[in-house]
Parts: structure tokens; C-alpha cells; sequence
């Protein structure tokens, strides 16, 4: 794509205020898409997402759309009186997987209530039964196909379902970013995989993906993943280590840094990954093109994984600017 | 020696098959028969009348008056047999027409006066046969559609083999294997001479009606690793039998040729009596990729249901099933199906119009099938449920609970046995498991007291008074006293090894495990600490101002200072309890 983000080239703007995280702001373009559902106007946010230009922008923007609160009610109306309409369904599926979502998580984790499964589980299924359906009628769906990878975790369908699942999308779109972030999760031992699994799906995607492609930040993600599961000491000194340094480095290369890199909605995510993962082992001369890159524009994710995530962006970023031999201003 | 057909298969559409195949009657039993080149002869005798007829106590009584019919022929060459099916009983031969006319003879012999002196000896075999049978992956799902009863016993053992009585085996040959309840079909250019196939006058007894154990459809069940059925019941037509092949080859495609889960994947089609047939859908499955088989499957079907059925995949079936009319005795080979047709009151198609409607088949009533099919389908899966899917797990307990004396499991203190005038029940932490007397299909009884009740709906309670605290004779004779005399088989003594004794107590086990743990355990001792701290100083201020407050000259300045150091504390704690909320998300 080419986009109209701002800032693209890098060197994103930094204000007093310091980073935003609110991804409308980061993505100007997508906020007539929030505008439209705030107002439940659905052939408004209709046209928006059936006018872009690429799956991968349709899921991401039907993944913000799905974390706005009430946007089920118009979705439901929308899905009912359009019935073979893959969109609305897929929309409200997603949404009820972030509902469920919500409340699964809404309580501390390590004890979430039986009734908060009984829930969680209750609004995936219903999310799963629709994107059954929309699976069935239209295989190449990337969105529904991408739902159906959290619908897969959440419901604990196993490693071997969440892969068919991928694969199926994968015969179609071989390099769908958000596909491969979920499915990334199912193949941490947390959801039932391994650190090989991971890893190894992880190096696939930055090997198999064309130049420039997004893929390559699975690799930052895993290792974001494993510092997550380490405890703490041994969580910094994996990411010190130089394998891990060397493993995002050339990962970055061949993504998001790759001259043939075309910024896209997930790329602001994507130097997001690579800041945070050289921050945390102290690598801040190879964090410093991600943040000059992104300027204030951070995250949520993976910014959430550490307590301050205000701060700690400014932090890495100004120890990463600085190791650059100056600050930007 | 023959006549016309009986009135009711005059009616059937026999009149559309002159010219193709012949029709007569053969001492009053309807007869159909065509040429097949060769030297040799098939012949059939069908008789309506199968396992979906018995009772659960009853079981296995058609199977063992076709093995008496058979004995008298004792060890030939010649290649004959008898088959025992659900709705059907069919004694089958090929050879010279002397050959099959001795076969026929001696069968119908054998039914007009069965040899008697041999009963045991054939229960013996048929118990014999049954252990060496083993299951199959589907054996459970009569059960589970249809109860202990009509066409759900070919899940179970054929319990008549214990208790069956002379007199109950020769009633069951006089009403059922009579000329009125059978059709003969022979591929030969006549009838041949000789046949003596004289059997009592009775009555043609449609299929039995089906039973049902399923409140809600679709269902599923669990069963054993690596394997996924689905049986479903639908209206019979060339279109459902067009859509079992779609079926079967699509999951074949799908699970076997892209995804590389299954070996075996297929599907049938088999007619269960005049108006419904069988679809039965299987796939085998790898120990680690039997979830993706249960999702493939459940994907396979839902595509069929969203009409996506590409033309060239109903051709290819089409093709297929029309060449079975490339054969040059296709009157002699479809003379089976015909018979059957006839024999359960089904409309019997020439091969025109079966062409015709072969023909006239298209994706949009293959997926009407497919929506029929997913409606009344029962789902069995390895490993967890597929609710998920959109289907009902099938009742695990029963509706209600018997009310009587309780008897204390001695294996698990959960669980308790009551013994009531109307029934038994099992009470357990998941609900109860109930039989009662009047809905009782069969009751075993052991002379060590145990006794296993199985009603009509499936259910099954095992009564062992070695397990439970005060089954004493007394509360065993209650229980016979309930029980209705038809559905008791007794059974023989065990050895005393064989009588089950308690183990160790059980406890209920620990609550299930999310399955997803994740490392929080730093962050939670982290906000411990802190927490403590913040509440502790938090706790020293207010006493501190307390103090203060009542004091003649209060020090304000230093009442401050030790709030102000409170702020940070509890800012910590704040900061520490998000930190530890947003690490435990994925």
C-alpha cells in the first residue's frame, strides 16, 4: 500500500505530551471507521471496510472495530438483515470474542471464576458458530479465518486444530500478519505449545515472507514472549544475549528496515515489537531506528507486558536516541 | 404352483419392472426373478424380520433361528449363508438350480420344524461369534439415537442367547418366517422345479418404528481416540444416496488429501426401513492431529450445508453410480434391492426412472440433503466436547431420581444407590442415573445377587451388593419383585475372583485446570509486600493523626510528612497491581 500515515518515512513527530498509544491517533486514517461505529451508522463502517484496499487492513481494522464497546448491538442488526454477507457476521463474531475476552480477563487471571469461563467460553462459541458459517460459504475470508485462530485458543481446541486453521487461511494468504501474531500464541506453551513450536513458527514467517514483509516481527515476538515466561534475572539476560540480539537484528533486516518495506497499519505494531525487544536487553543502538521510526507513536502491545509503559517507552527511547550520538528534536 | 402377488405388492410398482424382471409366487411367497449369464443360480429368501424387532432381554432371537434353519445343511461345498440385519433376515445361495432348490427346501424345512435339540448348542456359537465380533468405532451410536430398544440393540450383546426358551425361539419362526413376512428372489429364467417352500400363513409386519433417545439433534457423544463418526437419519431418495458419496469423497478430500489428518475417510448410505436410511460418515485420526479431524469434519459438513458443492464433485458421483447400469445382468443384480424394496414397502424405481432421477440431481438438493443430514446428526468425537460447534452433548443422566433405601457407594462417598418400588437409581455428584421397573428393557441377575437394569432410554445401572453398604437379598428381592418376569435374563454363576470387591475410597479430583498458566507468581509476591507495607504505613498515619487530633498542641507539620509518605507507597501498590493485571493477558 501506499499510505498516508503520517510520517511514514520515519522520524515520526514527538510532542511534550510524550508517546500516544491510542492506535486512531498513531492511524489517523482509521478514525472515520470509529467515528462511524461510535455513531452505529453501519453503512457507513460497510463502505469504509469493503473500500480498503488489502486483507490484511481489513483485519486490522476489524479488530479495532471489534474492541469498541456496543458496536454488537448495530452488528447484530446488520448480520440479521444481511444474512450472506460475510462482514457483519465476521465483525460481530469478533466482537464477541472481545467481549468474552473482557471478561475472562477482567478478573485477575490466575483466578478467573468458573462462571467467568462458563461466560468467556458461552460468547465464543456463539463468536465460532457464526465464523463457521462465514468459513464455510467464502474460504479464502481472511478476517473470519483470523477469528477463528482466538475462537480455537480460547475454546482450547487444541494445537493441531488451531493449525488446521491457519493453514486453511494460509492456502489463500500466505503471509497474514494479525493471522500469524494469534496463531503465535496457540504455539506458546501457555496455550498448550512449546518454545520450539514458536520459535520455529516464528523463523518460518520471516524466511517465507517476501522482502518487507511485516512477517519478520513474529521472530521479535516470540522471544517477547519467552522474556515473558522466564522469570525475572533470567528474563533480562535472555534478552541480552547476543543469539537473541543477532536473531532480531536480522529479523528487523529483512522486515520492517528492508528498504522494500511498504509502512502499512501493522507496521507502527511491527517497530513497536522490535523497540520494545531491544530495549528490554539493553541493545539500544539496534533499537534506535525503531523508534526513530515511530517517534511517539507506541503500542499497546507489547508495551503493556511491563508496568510503566509510558515511561518505559520514553526511557528506551531516549537511551536509544541517545546511543545514536544525540537526541531528536 | 404360483399365483398372484399378495394385493399390498401388486401396489408397490412391480407392474413398472415388466419386461426387466419377473414376478410370481412361490407357495404364496412373492417372487421375483431374472437371467444372469453363467452356469450358476443366486437365490435369496428375504424374511422381514431382524434385530430392530427384538427386546433388549430377547436379543439375538432372529440370529438364532436363521443358524437352526441352517443346520440340517450341515458342511457343504455348496456357498450358501444367512444374514441377520436390522429390519431384514436373509438366507442366500449360489450354485446349480439343484443346489439352490435342496438350499431353499431344507431352509424352509429347517423353519417349519427348527432342530430344537440344538438351541444350546447354537447360543454357544452365537456367544462364540459375538466375542470374537469386537465393537467397531461405531458400535455406541445405535445406542445413543435410539435407547436399548428397535433399531439402538446392534449396539448390544444378544442377551437372548442366555435365556431364550424353546418355546419363545419356535413362536418367533411361526409368526415371523412366514410366507406372508418373506419375498424369494432367483436369477434364473423361471422358477425352478422342485421347490418346496411351504411356511405358515401370517402377516407382513412393516419395519418397527424408530425409537428415540436424543431430546435434541445435532448431538454428540465422546468416544475413543482416533476415530470421528457422524450417523445421521435421512427421508430416503437418489439424492441422499447421491449426497453419502458426495460426503464421503469430500471428506476424503478435505482430511485425507489436504490436510493429511485421517488414512480412512468415507461415507455410507444404508436404507433403515421403508421411508429413512442411515448416512454414517467416518474418519480415522492420528493421536496428534485428532482436534484438526473433529474441526475438518465439522468444516466438511458445514460447506455442504452452505451449498458449496462444486458441480464436478456431484458428476463425479453421478458417473460413478451410473455405471452400475453398465452391467449385462442388471435385472439378475439389482434383483436383491428390488426384493427389498418390496419387502419393506418402499417404491421400487426401473433403472429408467433411477436414471432419470440420478440425472435430475443438483448441488441445491445435494445441500438440502446436507442440512437434513447436520439436523439429525449425532456427532461421536475423541477427547473434548464440540459444543463449540453448534451441537448438544446427548443426555449423560437421566431426567429424574427414584425415591427408596439408600445405599452408600464403598468405592466413592459421592455416589449412592437407591432401591425404589418403581425403579433403581445412582446418585452422583453429576445427577443421577435412573431405571425404572416399567421402562426396564432387560435386567440381568447373577446367583452372587448382582443385577444390571438397562432401560428403554439406554441407561444402565449395575446393582453389585459387594459395592454398596446394605444390599441385602431382601432389597435384591425388591428389586426382582419390580422388574417385569420378560425382561429378566439370568446369567451364570462367576467364579469368586470375578465378584467385583471395593477399592480404595475415591475423593472427587481437584478442579479442572485452565490450561493456561502463566508466570505471575514474582509480580503477586511483589504486591504482597508492597500492599502490606502501604496498609501497615497507611495504618500508622491515621493513629498517628488520631493522636494528634487529641493532643493540646497537634504538630500538623509532622502529621503531613508521614501522609506524604504514604503517597508513594500506595502509588507502588497501584502501579504493581496493573503491571501484574496486564502480564497475565495474551
Amino acid at each position: 500500500m501506499t499510505s498516508t500515515t503520517n510520517g511514514t518515512a520515519g522520524g515520526g513527530p514527538t510532542n511534550t505530551w510524550g508517546p500516544t498509544f491510542d492506535p486512531y491517533d498513531n492511524t489517523p486514517e482509521l478514525i472515520p471507521l470509529r467515528t462511524a461505529a461510535q455513531a452505529g451508522d453501519w453503512p457507513a463502517v460497510r463502505a469504509f471496510l469493503t473500500g480498503l484496499d488489502s486483507v490484511d487492513k481489513l483485519s486490522t481494522a476489524s479488530s479495532l472495530l471489534a474492541d469498541l464497546p456496543g458496536v454488537e448491538n448495530f452488528l447484530e442488526r446488520a448480520a440479521a438483515e444481511s444474512p450472506a454477507d460475510p462482514l457483519p457476521r465476521t465483525l460481530l463474531a469478533e466482537r464477541y470474542v472481545y467481549i468474552g475476552w473482557d471478561i475472562r480477563s477482567g478478573a485477575r487471571a490466575d483466578h478467573v471464576s468458573r462462571d467467568q469461563f462458563t461466560q468467556f467460553h458461552e460468547w465464543l462459541r456463539r463468536a465460532e458458530q457464526l465464523l463457521i458459517e462465514v468459513c464455510a460459504e467464502q474460504p479464502s475470508y481472511a478476517p473470519a479465518w483470523t477469528a477463528r485462530l482466538m475462537t480455537a485458543r480460547g475454546l482450547q481446541l487444541g494445537q493441531a486444530e488451531a493449525r488446521r486453521r491457519y493453514d486453511r487461511l494460509h492456502a489463500h494468504h500466505p503471509h497474514h500478519y494479525r493471522a500469524q501474531v494469534q496463531l503465535l500464541q496457540q504455539l506458546c506453551p501457555k496455550w498448550g505449545g512449546s518454545w520450539d513450536a514458536a520459535h520455529g513458527f516464528a523463523r518460518a514467517c520471516a524466511t517465507e515472507a517476501p522482502d518487507g514483509s511485516n512477517s519478520g516481527t513474529l521472530v521479535a515476538l516470540a522471544h517477547i514472549e519467552r522474556w515473558l515466561d522466564l522469570d525475572i534475572g533470567e528474563d533480562a539476560a535472555y534478552m541480552r544475549g547476543l543469539p537473541v540480539r543477532d536473531d532480531l537484528r536480522n529479523a528487523a533486516r529483512v522486515s520492517v528496515l528492508h528498504p522494500a518495506h511498504r509502512p502499512d497499519w501493522n507496521t507502527i505494531g511491527a517497530h513497536n515489537a522490535f523497540a520494545f525487544a531491544f530495549s528490554l536487553g539493553n541493545h539500544w543502538e539496534y533499537a534506535a531506528p525503531h523508534f526513530a521510526f515511530l517517534g511517539d507513536r507506541a503500542t499497546e502491545s507489547p508495551w503493556h507486558y511491563v508496568p510503566d509503559h509510558r515511561s518505559a517507552f520514553l526511557k528506551s527511547r531516549k537511551a536509544a536516541l541517545e546511543s545514536r550520538g544525540g537526541g531528536t528534536r | 404352483m404360483t399365483t398372484d402377488l399378495h394385493e399390498h405388492d401388486r401396489d408397490s410398482g412391480l407392474a413398472a419392472l415388466t419386461g426387466l424382471v419377473s414376478h410370481t409366487t412361490t407357495q404364496h411367497i412373492p417372487t421375483l426373478y431374472a437371467p444372469a449369464s453363467g452356469n450358476e443360480i443366486t437365490a435369496g429368501l428375504f424374511f422381514r424380520v431382524g434385530r430392530a424387532d427384538e427386546t433388549l432381554a430377547t436379543a439375538g432371537l432372529t440370529h438364532l433361528v436363521e443358524h437352526l434353519a441352517l443346520h440340517r445343511l450341515g458342511l457343504s461345498d455348496l456357498h450358501y449363508n444367512g444374514a441377520t440385519a436390522n429390519a431384514y433376515t436373509l438366507f442366500h445361495v449360489t450354485g446349480s438350480e439343484e443346489e439352490v432348490v435342496r438350499y431353499l427346501n431344507s431352509v424352509c424345512a429347517g423353519l417349519r420344524d427348527l432342530p430344537m435339540e440344538r438351541l444350546e448348542t447354537e447360543k454357544e456359537i452365537l456367544r462364540t461369534e459375538a466375542a470374537g465380533r469386537g465393537g467397531g468405532p461405531q458400535q455406541q451410536m445405535p445406542l445413543w439415537r435410539y435407547g436399548a430398544q428397535g433399531y439402538g440393540l446392534s449396539s448390544y450383546n444378544e442377551l437372548g442367547t442366555r435365556s431364550l426358551t424353546p418355546d419363545q425361539v419356535r413362536r418367533w419362526a411361526e409368526t415371523r418366517f412366514t410366507r406372508d413376512n418373506a419375498v424369494l428372489w432367483i436369477t434364473s429364467e423361471q422358477v425352478p422345479d422342485g421347490l418346496d417352500l411351504t411356511l405358515p400363513q401370517g402377516t407382513r409386519f412393516p419395519a418397527p418404528a424408530a425409537t428415540s433417545a436424543l431430546p435434541t439433534t445435532p448431538a454428540y457423544i465422546s468416544g475413543d481416540d482416533g476415530h470421528v463418526v457422524l450417523t445421521s437419519v435421512l427421508r430416503r431418495s437418489t439424492a441422499a444416496s447421491v449426497f453419502a458419496d458426495v460426503l464421503g469423497r469430500a471428506l476424503f478430500q478435505d482430511l485425507r488429501q489436504e490436510g493429511g489428518y485421517s488414512y480412512s475417510a468415507e461415507a455410507d448410505y444404508t436404507p433403515r426401513d421403508a421411508e429413512f436410511a442411515t448416512l454414517t460418515a467416518y474418519a480415522d485420526a492420528l493421536p496428534q492431529k485428532q482436534d484438526a479431524v473433529v474441526g475438518g469434519f465439522v468444516d466438511t459438513l458445514a460447506r455442504l450445508r452452505a451449498g458449496r458443492i462444486e458441480q464436478s464433485e456431484l458428476d463425479s458421483v453421478r458417473t460413478k453410480l451410473l455405471k452400475m447400469y453398465d452391467t449385462p445382468d442388471l435385472a439378475a443384480a439389482a434383483l436383491p434391492s428390488y426384493a427389498l424394496s418390496l419387502l419393506l414397502g418402499h417404491r421400487i424405481l426401473t433403472p429408467e426412472q433411477h436414471r432419470a432421477e440420478l440425472n435430475a440431481v443438483t448441488t441445491q438438493d445435494l445441500r438440502e440433503v446436507a442440512r437434513e443430514a447436520w439436523g439429525n446428526a449425532l456427532l461421536q468425537v475423541p477427547g473434548r466436547g464440540v459444543d463449540w460447534a453448534g451441537l448438544t452433548l446427548a443426555p449423560q443422566h437421566s431426567q429424574a431420581a427414584v425415591t427408596g433405601t439408600r445405599h452408600r457407594s464403598l468405592e466413592d462417598d459421592e455416589v449412592t444407590l437407591v432401591i425404589g418400588a418403581e425403579g433403581v437409581s445412582l446418585l452422583t455428584p453429576r445427577g443421577p442415573v435412573t431405571v425404572r421397573y416399567d421402562a426396564c428393557a432387560a435386567m440381568t441377575t447373577r446367583p452372587d445377587g448382582a443385577r444390571v437394569l438397562t432401560g428403554h432410554d439406554g441407561f444402565s445401572v449395575t446393582v453389585e451388593p459387594t459395592l454398596y453398604r446394605g444390599v441385602t437379598p431382601d432389597r435384591v428381592a425388591a428389586l426382582d419383585a419390580g422388574v417385569p418376569a420378560a425382561a429378566v435374563v439370568p446369567m451364570p454363576a462367576r467364579e469368586p475372583d470375578q465378584i467385583p470387591q471395593p477399592r480404595p475410597r475415591k475423593r472427587t479430583s481437584g478442579p479442572r485446570s485452565s490450561g493456561n498458566g502463566r508466570s505471575t507468581w514474582g509480580w503477586t509476591t511483589a504486591l504482597w509486600l508492597v500492599g502490606l507495607l502501604a496498609a501497615a504505613w497507611g495504618l500508622l498515619c491515621g493513629i498517628i493523626t488520631a493522636d494528634e487530633a487529641s493532643a493540646t498542641a497537634p504538630e500538623w507539620d509532622a502529621v503531613t510528612g508521614v501522609w506524604i509518605l504514604e503517597l508513594p507507597l500506595a502509588f507502588a501498590t497501584w502501579k504493581i497491581y496493573t503491571a501484574r493485571r496486564q502480564r497475565t493477558r495474551s
